[in-house]
Protein backbone atom coordinates (compact mmCIF):
# COMPACT_ATOMS: atom_id res chain seq x y z
CA UNK A 1 0.00 0.00 0.00
CA UNK A 2 1.51 3.34 -1.10
CA UNK A 3 0.97 6.15 1.38
CA UNK A 4 0.53 9.84 0.67
CA UNK A 5 0.97 12.74 3.04
CA UNK A 6 -2.46 14.34 2.85
CA UNK A 7 -3.34 17.96 3.62
CA UNK A 8 -7.10 18.31 4.31
CA UNK A 9 -7.58 22.07 4.71
CA UNK A 10 -10.28 23.60 6.87
CA UNK A 11 -13.44 22.78 4.94
CA UNK A 12 -12.90 19.06 4.68
CA UNK A 13 -13.35 18.84 8.43
CA UNK A 14 -16.62 20.78 8.44
CA UNK A 15 -18.92 21.47 5.47
CA UNK A 16 -17.22 19.02 3.14
CA UNK A 17 -16.58 16.09 5.48
CA UNK A 18 -18.24 13.71 3.00
CA UNK A 19 -15.62 14.75 0.43
CA UNK A 20 -12.80 13.75 2.78
CA UNK A 21 -14.30 10.55 4.15
CA UNK A 22 -15.26 9.22 0.73
CA UNK A 23 -11.82 10.07 -0.70
CA UNK A 24 -9.96 8.33 2.13
CA UNK A 25 -12.17 5.26 1.80
CA UNK A 26 -11.59 4.93 -1.96
CA UNK A 27 -7.88 5.69 -1.58
CA UNK A 28 -7.56 2.57 0.61
CA UNK A 29 -9.42 0.52 -1.96
CA UNK A 30 -6.99 1.71 -4.63
CA UNK A 31 -4.00 0.84 -2.44
CA UNK A 32 -2.78 4.41 -2.19
CA UNK A 33 -3.81 5.61 1.23
CA UNK A 34 -4.23 9.29 2.08
CA UNK A 35 -2.73 9.82 5.55
CA UNK A 36 -3.46 13.14 7.23
CA UNK A 37 -0.57 15.40 8.23
CA UNK A 38 -0.61 15.76 12.01
CA UNK A 39 -0.70 19.32 13.30
CA UNK A 40 -1.55 21.00 9.98
CA UNK A 41 -2.71 24.61 9.68
CA UNK A 42 -4.88 26.58 7.24
CA UNK A 43 -3.07 27.33 3.96
CA UNK A 44 -4.58 30.81 3.79
CA UNK A 45 -7.30 29.87 1.26
CA UNK A 46 -6.72 32.45 -1.47
CA UNK A 47 -3.21 33.09 -2.69
CA UNK A 48 -1.91 36.63 -2.42
CA UNK A 49 -0.89 38.13 -5.75
CA UNK A 50 1.11 40.94 -4.20
CA UNK A 51 4.88 40.86 -4.57
CA UNK A 52 5.72 42.57 -1.31
CA UNK A 53 3.76 40.67 1.33
CA UNK A 54 5.54 37.61 2.71
CA UNK A 55 3.26 37.34 5.74
CA UNK A 56 0.53 35.70 3.71
CA UNK A 57 2.99 33.12 2.41
CA UNK A 58 4.11 31.82 5.79
CA UNK A 59 1.09 29.54 6.34
CA UNK A 60 1.45 27.57 3.09
CA UNK A 61 5.21 27.17 3.54
CA UNK A 62 4.59 25.86 7.06
CA UNK A 63 2.22 23.30 5.56
CA UNK A 64 4.97 22.18 3.17
CA UNK A 65 7.50 21.93 6.03
CA UNK A 66 5.15 19.86 8.19
CA UNK A 67 4.25 17.63 5.30
CA UNK A 68 7.96 17.03 4.63
CA UNK A 69 8.40 15.92 8.22
CA UNK A 70 5.31 13.72 7.91
CA UNK A 71 6.66 12.05 4.76
CA UNK A 72 9.77 11.07 6.76
CA UNK A 73 7.56 9.27 9.27
CA UNK A 74 5.55 7.34 6.67
CA UNK A 75 6.74 4.11 5.10
CA UNK A 76 6.55 3.87 1.37
CA UNK A 77 5.86 7.55 0.72
CA UNK A 78 7.47 10.03 -1.66
CA UNK A 79 7.97 13.77 -1.28
CA UNK A 80 4.48 14.71 -2.29
CA UNK A 81 1.72 16.45 -0.40
CA UNK A 82 -1.73 15.59 -1.70
CA UNK A 83 -4.77 17.85 -1.46
CA UNK A 84 -8.45 17.31 -2.20
CA UNK A 85 -9.58 20.93 -2.07
CA UNK A 86 -8.77 22.72 -5.31
CA UNK A 87 -8.23 26.04 -3.53
CA UNK A 88 -5.58 24.52 -1.20
CA UNK A 89 -4.01 22.83 -4.21
CA UNK A 90 -3.67 26.11 -6.03
CA UNK A 91 -2.35 28.11 -3.06
CA UNK A 92 0.22 25.48 -2.08
CA UNK A 93 1.42 24.94 -5.64
CA UNK A 94 1.91 28.65 -6.31
CA UNK A 95 3.83 29.24 -3.10
CA UNK A 96 5.92 26.09 -3.59
CA UNK A 97 7.02 27.45 -6.96
CA UNK A 98 7.62 30.96 -5.63
CA UNK A 99 9.97 29.88 -2.86
CA UNK A 100 11.72 27.41 -5.15
CA UNK A 101 12.56 30.24 -7.52
CA UNK A 102 13.37 32.87 -4.91
CA UNK A 103 15.81 31.77 -2.21
CA UNK A 104 15.67 35.14 -0.51
CA UNK A 105 11.92 34.80 0.04
CA UNK A 106 12.33 31.32 1.50
CA UNK A 107 15.08 32.50 3.82
CA UNK A 108 12.87 35.21 5.32
CA UNK A 109 9.93 32.81 5.68
CA UNK A 110 12.13 30.12 7.25
CA UNK A 111 13.25 32.71 9.77
CA UNK A 112 9.59 32.90 10.87
CA UNK A 113 9.31 29.11 11.09
CA UNK A 114 12.42 28.87 13.26
CA UNK A 115 10.37 29.69 16.33
CA UNK A 116 8.66 26.29 16.04
CA UNK A 117 11.93 24.61 15.08
CA UNK A 118 10.65 24.05 11.59
CA UNK A 119 12.32 24.61 8.27
CA UNK A 120 11.41 24.12 4.64
CA UNK A 121 14.08 23.25 2.11
CA UNK A 122 12.36 23.17 -1.28
CA UNK A 123 11.90 19.44 -1.41
CA UNK A 124 8.18 18.88 -1.69
CA UNK A 125 5.83 18.56 -4.62
CA UNK A 126 2.14 19.46 -4.39
CA UNK A 127 -0.38 17.18 -6.07
CA UNK A 128 -4.13 17.22 -6.32
CA UNK A 129 -5.71 13.81 -5.71
CA UNK A 130 -7.10 13.90 -9.26
CA UNK A 131 -3.52 14.01 -10.53
CA UNK A 132 -2.65 10.97 -8.41
CA UNK A 133 -5.69 9.15 -9.80
CA UNK A 134 -4.73 9.98 -13.38
CA UNK A 135 -0.93 9.68 -13.27
CA UNK A 136 -0.16 7.17 -10.52
CA UNK A 137 -3.19 4.94 -10.08
CA UNK A 138 -4.67 5.19 -13.58
CA UNK A 139 -8.33 5.21 -14.57
CA UNK A 140 -8.16 1.57 -15.65
CA UNK A 141 -7.50 0.57 -12.08
CA UNK A 142 -10.29 2.86 -10.94
CA UNK A 143 -12.65 1.20 -13.44
CA UNK A 144 -11.66 -2.26 -12.24
CA UNK A 145 -12.60 -1.34 -8.66
CA UNK A 146 -16.12 -0.34 -9.69
CA UNK A 147 -18.77 -2.78 -8.44
CA UNK A 148 -21.80 -0.65 -9.24
CA UNK A 149 -21.47 1.30 -12.51
CA UNK A 150 -23.21 4.66 -12.23
CA UNK A 151 -25.69 3.95 -15.00
CA UNK A 152 -28.21 6.69 -15.56
CA UNK A 153 -26.14 9.49 -14.04
CA UNK A 154 -25.57 12.25 -16.57
CA UNK A 155 -22.77 14.22 -15.02
CA UNK A 156 -21.52 17.61 -16.03
CA UNK A 157 -18.00 18.28 -14.70
CA UNK A 158 -17.64 21.73 -13.16
CA UNK A 159 -13.95 22.45 -12.72
CA UNK A 160 -14.25 25.92 -11.27
CA UNK A 161 -11.25 28.22 -11.48
CA UNK A 162 -8.61 26.90 -9.16
CA UNK A 163 -8.03 23.47 -10.70
CA UNK A 164 -7.06 25.11 -13.99
CA UNK A 165 -5.69 28.56 -13.06
CA UNK A 166 -3.07 29.92 -12.93
CA UNK A 167 -0.35 28.32 -15.06
CA UNK A 168 1.67 27.27 -11.96
CA UNK A 169 -1.21 25.41 -10.37
CA UNK A 170 -3.18 23.85 -13.21
CA UNK A 171 -3.69 20.09 -13.12
CA UNK A 172 -4.82 19.81 -16.74
CA UNK A 173 -5.18 21.83 -19.95
CA UNK A 174 -6.65 25.17 -18.88
CA UNK A 175 -9.07 25.54 -21.79
CA UNK A 176 -9.93 21.91 -22.57
CA UNK A 177 -9.41 19.69 -19.51
CA UNK A 178 -10.34 16.01 -19.47
CA UNK A 179 -9.41 14.55 -16.09
CA UNK A 180 -12.92 14.71 -14.58
CA UNK A 181 -14.43 13.44 -17.83
CA UNK A 182 -12.10 10.42 -17.82
CA UNK A 183 -12.88 9.71 -14.19
CA UNK A 184 -16.64 9.93 -14.77
CA UNK A 185 -16.41 7.53 -17.69
CA UNK A 186 -14.35 5.06 -15.69
CA UNK A 187 -17.18 4.99 -13.14
CA UNK A 188 -19.71 4.05 -15.80
CA UNK A 189 -21.61 7.35 -15.86
CA UNK A 190 -22.33 9.57 -18.85
CA UNK A 191 -20.36 12.81 -19.34
CA UNK A 192 -22.33 15.91 -20.29
CA UNK A 193 -20.16 18.75 -21.58
CA UNK A 194 -21.12 22.25 -20.51
CA UNK A 195 -19.32 25.29 -21.93
CA UNK A 196 -19.49 26.92 -18.50
CA UNK A 197 -17.26 24.22 -16.95
CA UNK A 198 -14.93 26.83 -15.47
CA UNK A 199 -17.17 29.91 -15.38
CA UNK A 200 -16.42 31.40 -11.95
CA UNK A 201 -19.15 30.75 -9.35
CA UNK A 202 -18.48 34.05 -7.57
CA UNK A 203 -16.25 32.47 -4.94
CA UNK A 204 -15.87 34.45 -1.70
CA UNK A 205 -18.46 37.05 -2.77
CA UNK A 206 -20.97 34.75 -1.06
CA UNK A 207 -20.07 36.66 2.12
CA UNK A 208 -20.90 40.22 1.02
CA UNK A 209 -22.38 40.16 -2.50
CA UNK A 210 -24.68 37.14 -2.59
CA UNK A 211 -26.52 38.35 -5.72
CA UNK A 212 -23.35 38.03 -7.77
CA UNK A 213 -23.01 34.40 -6.74
CA UNK A 214 -26.70 33.65 -7.40
CA UNK A 215 -26.43 35.09 -10.89
CA UNK A 216 -23.34 32.99 -11.70
CA UNK A 217 -24.78 29.82 -10.19
CA UNK A 218 -28.05 30.04 -12.14
CA UNK A 219 -26.13 30.42 -15.40
CA UNK A 220 -23.82 27.48 -14.63
CA UNK A 221 -26.70 25.21 -13.61
CA UNK A 222 -28.94 26.19 -16.54
CA UNK A 223 -26.14 25.53 -19.06
CA UNK A 224 -25.73 22.01 -17.69
CA UNK A 225 -29.50 21.34 -17.57
CA UNK A 226 -29.93 22.54 -21.16
CA UNK A 227 -27.44 19.89 -22.28
CA UNK A 228 -29.19 17.11 -20.38
CA UNK A 229 -27.19 16.80 -17.15
CA UNK A 230 -28.85 15.48 -13.99
CA UNK A 231 -26.01 16.41 -11.60
CA UNK A 232 -22.82 18.45 -11.35
CA UNK A 233 -19.40 17.14 -10.30
CA UNK A 234 -17.00 19.39 -8.38
CA UNK A 235 -13.63 19.31 -6.58
CA UNK A 236 -13.88 22.57 -4.64
CA UNK A 237 -15.77 22.95 -1.34
CA UNK A 238 -16.50 26.62 -2.08
CA UNK A 239 -17.92 25.90 -5.55
CA UNK A 240 -19.96 23.12 -3.96
CA UNK A 241 -21.34 25.37 -1.24
CA UNK A 242 -22.19 28.21 -3.63
CA UNK A 243 -23.86 25.97 -6.21
CA UNK A 244 -25.79 24.04 -3.58
CA UNK A 245 -26.83 26.86 -1.27
CA UNK A 246 -27.76 29.45 -3.90
CA UNK A 247 -29.81 26.95 -5.89
CA UNK A 248 -31.72 26.05 -2.75
CA UNK A 249 -32.23 29.69 -1.84
CA UNK A 250 -33.50 30.47 -5.34
CA UNK A 251 -35.77 27.42 -5.31
CA UNK A 252 -37.31 28.49 -2.01
CA UNK A 253 -37.84 32.12 -3.00
CA UNK A 254 -39.07 31.64 -6.59
CA UNK A 255 -40.39 28.08 -6.70
CA UNK A 256 -37.93 27.15 -9.42
CA UNK A 257 -37.92 23.41 -10.07
CA UNK A 258 -34.91 23.06 -12.35
CA UNK A 259 -32.17 22.18 -9.92
CA UNK A 260 -29.14 19.92 -9.96
CA UNK A 261 -27.61 18.06 -7.01
CA UNK A 262 -23.86 18.50 -6.48
CA UNK A 263 -21.43 15.60 -6.06
CA UNK A 264 -17.77 15.67 -5.09
CA UNK A 265 -15.89 13.41 -7.47
CA UNK A 266 -14.83 11.17 -4.59
CA UNK A 267 -18.43 10.64 -3.48
CA UNK A 268 -19.24 9.24 -6.91
CA UNK A 269 -16.23 6.93 -6.64
CA UNK A 270 -17.39 5.74 -3.22
CA UNK A 271 -20.90 5.02 -4.53
CA UNK A 272 -19.54 3.16 -7.57
CA UNK A 273 -17.11 1.15 -5.44
CA UNK A 274 -19.85 0.04 -3.07
CA UNK A 275 -18.75 1.92 0.05
CA UNK A 276 -21.51 2.47 2.64
CA UNK A 277 -23.60 5.47 1.64
CA UNK A 278 -23.22 7.14 5.07
CA UNK A 279 -19.55 8.03 4.52
CA UNK A 280 -20.60 10.53 1.85
CA UNK A 281 -22.59 12.61 4.37
CA UNK A 282 -25.18 13.47 1.76
CA UNK A 283 -27.30 14.86 4.59
CA UNK A 284 -24.96 17.89 4.64
CA UNK A 285 -25.95 18.84 1.09
CA UNK A 286 -28.64 21.46 0.64
CA UNK A 287 -30.07 19.62 -2.37
CA UNK A 288 -30.10 15.97 -1.36
CA UNK A 289 -28.39 13.83 -4.03
CA UNK A 290 -29.89 10.67 -2.51
CA UNK A 291 -33.17 11.35 -4.29
CA UNK A 292 -31.49 11.04 -7.65
CA UNK A 293 -29.48 7.98 -6.55
CA UNK A 294 -32.70 6.33 -5.36
CA UNK A 295 -34.45 7.10 -8.63
CA UNK A 296 -31.61 5.44 -10.52
CA UNK A 297 -31.44 2.51 -8.04
CA UNK A 298 -27.87 3.34 -7.10
CA UNK A 299 -28.58 3.90 -3.44
CA UNK A 300 -28.21 0.49 -1.85
CA UNK B 1 -16.80 63.75 -29.79
CA UNK B 2 -15.73 65.34 -26.58
CA UNK B 3 -12.28 65.41 -25.04
CA UNK B 4 -11.31 65.35 -21.41
CA UNK B 5 -8.11 66.98 -20.27
CA UNK B 6 -6.29 64.99 -17.60
CA UNK B 7 -3.56 65.95 -15.20
CA UNK B 8 -0.32 63.98 -15.51
CA UNK B 9 2.21 65.03 -12.90
CA UNK B 10 4.28 63.54 -10.09
CA UNK B 11 1.23 62.33 -8.16
CA UNK B 12 0.05 60.35 -11.18
CA UNK B 13 3.49 58.90 -11.77
CA UNK B 14 3.75 57.85 -8.11
CA UNK B 15 0.41 56.06 -8.33
CA UNK B 16 1.50 54.09 -11.40
CA UNK B 17 4.78 53.18 -9.74
CA UNK B 18 3.04 51.94 -6.60
CA UNK B 19 0.61 49.74 -8.55
CA UNK B 20 3.53 48.32 -10.53
CA UNK B 21 5.47 47.68 -7.35
CA UNK B 22 2.65 45.85 -5.56
CA UNK B 23 1.67 43.78 -8.60
CA UNK B 24 5.12 43.23 -10.08
CA UNK B 25 3.67 43.97 -13.52
CA UNK B 26 4.63 46.46 -16.22
CA UNK B 27 1.43 48.42 -16.78
CA UNK B 28 2.58 49.62 -20.21
CA UNK B 29 2.73 46.05 -21.51
CA UNK B 30 -1.03 46.33 -22.02
CA UNK B 31 -1.99 47.33 -25.57
CA UNK B 32 -5.73 47.45 -24.85
CA UNK B 33 -6.90 44.45 -26.87
CA UNK B 34 -9.75 43.90 -24.40
CA UNK B 35 -9.43 40.12 -24.15
CA UNK B 36 -9.47 40.30 -20.33
CA UNK B 37 -12.82 42.08 -20.33
CA UNK B 38 -14.26 39.87 -23.08
CA UNK B 39 -13.59 36.71 -21.09
CA UNK B 40 -14.38 38.10 -17.65
CA UNK B 41 -17.35 36.38 -15.99
CA UNK B 42 -18.23 39.59 -14.16
CA UNK B 43 -17.82 42.31 -16.83
CA UNK B 44 -21.55 43.05 -16.79
CA UNK B 45 -21.37 44.01 -13.11
CA UNK B 46 -18.36 46.30 -13.39
CA UNK B 47 -18.80 50.06 -13.86
CA UNK B 48 -15.49 50.07 -15.75
CA UNK B 49 -14.36 47.00 -17.60
CA UNK B 50 -10.98 45.48 -16.73
CA UNK B 51 -9.16 46.97 -19.74
CA UNK B 52 -10.72 50.38 -19.05
CA UNK B 53 -9.39 50.24 -15.50
CA UNK B 54 -5.94 49.28 -16.79
CA UNK B 55 -6.07 52.24 -19.19
CA UNK B 56 -6.85 54.56 -16.28
CA UNK B 57 -3.92 53.09 -14.32
CA UNK B 58 -1.66 53.70 -17.33
CA UNK B 59 -2.66 57.35 -17.15
CA UNK B 60 -2.21 57.48 -13.37
CA UNK B 61 -5.82 58.52 -12.75
CA UNK B 62 -5.89 57.47 -9.11
CA UNK B 63 -9.32 58.90 -8.20
CA UNK B 64 -11.06 57.26 -11.15
CA UNK B 65 -9.32 53.95 -10.52
CA UNK B 66 -10.00 53.75 -6.80
CA UNK B 67 -13.63 54.87 -7.12
CA UNK B 68 -14.45 52.15 -9.68
CA UNK B 69 -16.02 48.89 -8.49
CA UNK B 70 -14.04 46.73 -10.95
CA UNK B 71 -11.38 45.49 -8.55
CA UNK B 72 -13.94 44.75 -5.84
CA UNK B 73 -16.15 42.74 -8.22
CA UNK B 74 -13.14 40.74 -9.47
CA UNK B 75 -13.21 37.34 -7.71
CA UNK B 76 -9.64 36.39 -8.66
CA UNK B 77 -10.66 33.52 -10.94
CA UNK B 78 -7.54 34.36 -13.04
CA UNK B 79 -9.19 33.72 -16.43
CA UNK B 80 -7.79 37.08 -17.64
CA UNK B 81 -4.32 36.21 -16.39
CA UNK B 82 -4.05 32.94 -18.30
CA UNK B 83 -5.44 34.48 -21.50
CA UNK B 84 -3.57 37.80 -21.72
CA UNK B 85 -1.59 37.81 -24.98
CA UNK B 86 0.96 40.16 -23.37
CA UNK B 87 1.36 37.76 -20.43
CA UNK B 88 0.34 40.36 -17.89
CA UNK B 89 -0.93 38.98 -14.60
CA UNK B 90 -4.13 41.02 -14.93
CA UNK B 91 -5.65 39.63 -11.73
CA UNK B 92 -2.53 40.78 -9.87
CA UNK B 93 -3.23 44.32 -11.09
CA UNK B 94 -6.76 44.07 -9.64
CA UNK B 95 -5.23 42.80 -6.40
CA UNK B 96 -2.76 45.68 -6.42
CA UNK B 97 -5.58 48.23 -6.64
CA UNK B 98 -7.42 46.48 -3.79
CA UNK B 99 -4.24 46.41 -1.70
CA UNK B 100 -3.48 50.06 -2.50
CA UNK B 101 -6.86 51.01 -1.03
CA UNK B 102 -6.82 48.51 1.85
CA UNK B 103 -3.44 49.71 3.08
CA UNK B 104 -5.10 53.08 3.79
CA UNK B 105 -8.63 51.92 4.60
CA UNK B 106 -8.37 48.33 5.77
CA UNK B 107 -12.07 47.50 6.13
CA UNK B 108 -13.89 47.13 2.84
CA UNK B 109 -15.88 44.42 4.61
CA UNK B 110 -16.62 45.07 8.26
CA UNK B 111 -16.63 41.74 10.02
CA UNK B 112 -18.79 43.11 12.84
CA UNK B 113 -21.51 44.01 10.30
CA UNK B 114 -21.88 40.49 8.91
CA UNK B 115 -25.08 38.91 10.27
CA UNK B 116 -24.36 36.33 12.97
CA UNK B 117 -26.43 33.79 11.11
CA UNK B 118 -24.17 34.17 8.06
CA UNK B 119 -21.03 33.79 10.15
CA UNK B 120 -22.35 30.52 11.52
CA UNK B 121 -23.60 29.12 8.22
CA UNK B 122 -20.89 30.17 5.78
CA UNK B 123 -18.01 27.77 5.24
CA UNK B 124 -14.55 28.75 6.52
CA UNK B 125 -13.18 28.79 3.01
CA UNK B 126 -15.60 31.62 2.06
CA UNK B 127 -14.98 33.67 5.19
CA UNK B 128 -11.20 33.37 5.21
CA UNK B 129 -11.04 33.98 1.45
CA UNK B 130 -13.23 37.05 1.70
CA UNK B 131 -11.36 38.58 4.63
CA UNK B 132 -8.02 38.02 2.89
CA UNK B 133 -9.29 39.98 -0.11
CA UNK B 134 -11.51 42.57 1.53
CA UNK B 135 -9.59 43.59 4.65
CA UNK B 136 -6.09 44.95 5.09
Amino acid sequence: MVKYSYFPGCNLKTDARGFEKSAIAVSKRLESELVEIPNWNCCGTVHTMTTDNLMKRIAPVRVLARSRKHVGELNDANNQVVTLCSMCNSTLKIVEKEVREDEEKLKVINYQLEEDEEEYSNDMEVKHYLEILRDKIGFEKVASAVVKPLKGLKLSPYYGCMLLHPEEAKIDDEEMPSVLEDLIESLGAEVVFSPLFKYCCGSYHIVEEKDIVTHQVLKIVQAAIDRGANALVVACPLCAYNLDQQQKMYMETTGRKNILPIFYFSQLMAVAMGEPLEINHFEDHKIDPRRLLKELKLEG
Amino acid sequence: MSYEYIKYGQEEKDFIEKIEEISGQNIYSCYQCGKCSAGCAFSNKMDKTVNQLIHLIQMGQKEKVTSANTHWICASCLTCTIRCPREIDVAALMEAVREYILREEPERVKIADIPKDDLEKLPNIALVGNFRKMTG
